[in-house]
């Protein structure tokens, strides 16, 4: 990644007033840094000489790659109730269809992998505890894995700043969370005792089968990051993880059908996920 | 309300404590938790409750066992409503949570109306 010279001034200026235009977010030198890493890693990725031969590629949109290039820089920037689409369709469809083959007081096991900062993980909870009536009804697990240790002990303290609550409204920023300071609130005890906090390599299948299997994984956006072969591998490591008939999310912009065939794609109102076939154990 | 009462909430799943406190709290009771019924003993002698609501099963000493040996305190421990909370449905279940001592027995998942209805009644408050 560091064989790439860095950017000249006018490329610099050229990225950033493309950035703009596209997403509305705006960079300046200061974060020259920050923008230089992820257009390198994005030069990598689509295996690209230079500069000029990526950005030409990205103008021209070549396999989508505005969109990947747009993840690339908001793909760290997670926040509570992020694609709540995927929430609603976890308690209209998925949470239903898993407890037709359980009972009462049974256990449902939800991965959050990779969990980041922790948002995702607190997020399901919260979303089930405001959601699903029978949040009582049954032993839920909540595990969130991530490969880096440093953002995991973030996520186990729970503290997060002002952006990382933008989307959730005065209420429940009050009913779960309490204030430190005008910009950082703690998550409530007992949401933070109701996830547990791992590391995992979802590329490596001596990591992933640790952790047993799941009722539900969210899995979004990091396997467009990976190569063919290793996204491989992590799809088929995260169908070794689910029970039969389990659910796996993906981020918006991801599919599972082009990257493995062992998932059967599912579409339900809220949203499109990949099940592992029942009959199959 | 000037007497805001409090309840003890014993379940080792935080969720399921949380929920009841999102429940109680906006109801004006104050909540207390204990995550088993030695934690839900220690409770009890360090801080005045009104009344508990209490699942059977948990580490440590479950539910029953709890509430039998509550039921052998002094008084006025031993007196405290007692609502037990579980998913089992059998009328052994039921039983046996009597003869524990509990005052009622409610079958998860709880309406959050309902849990109200019957802390209010075991509270001994106007309904």
């Amino acid at each position: 990644m560091t064989d790439f010279p860095e950017l000249t001034e006018e490329e610099f200026r050229k990225l950033c007033e493309f950035l703009y235009r596209r997403t509305g977010m705006v960079f300046t030198e200061a974060k020259r840094y920050y923008v230089e890493r992820r257009v390198v890693e994005r030069m990598t990725l689509t295996g690209s000489h230079s500069f000029a031969e990526y950005f030409s590629r990205l103008r021209a949109d070549v396999k989508a790659e505005v969109e990947q290039f747009i993840n690339a820089f908001t793909v760290n920037e997670t926040y509570f109730y992020r694609e709540d689409h995927q929430l609603r369709c976890l308690t209209s469809d998925l949470m239903t269809e898993r407890i037709r083959h359980k009972k009462r007081g049974d256990l449902i096991r939800i991965w959050s992998a990779p969990c980041s900062t922790g948002e995702e993980p607190y997020s399901i909870a919260m979303w089930l505890l405001e959601n699903w009536p029978l949040v009582d009804e049954y032993e839920i697990e909540i595990v969130g894995s991530d490969i880096d240790t440093d953002v995991l002990e973030f996520a186990s303290k729970g503290v997060f700043g002002k952006r990382a609550l933008m989307r959730l409204s005065p209420d429940l920023i009050d009913k779960y969370f309490s204030m430190l300071s005008q910009d950082s609130w703690q998550i409530l005890g007992d949401l933070r005792d109701s996830v547990r906090f791992s590391t995992v390599n979802i590329a490596e299948p001596g990591d992933t089968r640790t952790h047993g299997r799941f009722d539900i994984i969210f899995c979004r956006n990091v396997l467009i990051y990976f190569d063919d072969a290793s996204r491989r591998i992590a799809a088929e490591n995260l169908y070794e993880n689910l029970l039969p008939g389990g659910f796996i999310c993906l981020g918006h912009t991801e599919s599972m059908s082009r990257i493995s065939s062992l998932f059967e794609v599912r579409r339900f109102a809220d949203a499109i996920v990949y099940q592992r076939p029942k009959g199959v154990v | 309300m000037t007497d805001r009462k409090t309840i003890l909430v014993v379940d080792d799943a935080s969720l399921v404590r949380l929920y009841y406190r999102s429940i109680l709290e906006p109801g004006g009771f104050e909540v207390k938790e204990a995550l088993n019924g030695l934690e839900a003993l220690e409770a009890v002698l360090s801080t005045p409750v009104d009344m508990l609501i209490v699942d059977v099963n948990m580490p440590h000493m479950d539910g029953l066992t709890f509430v039998r040996s509550l039921r052998q305190r002094q008084l006025p421990l031993a007196s405290l409503p007692v609502l037990i909370t579980s998913t089992e449905r059998e009328q052994a279940d039921f039983d046996a949570a009597r003869m524990a001592g509990a005052n009622f027995y409610l079958v998860k998942p709880i309406a959050p109306e309902t849990l109200v209805e019957f802390v209010t009644m075991f509270c001994g408050m106007a309904r």
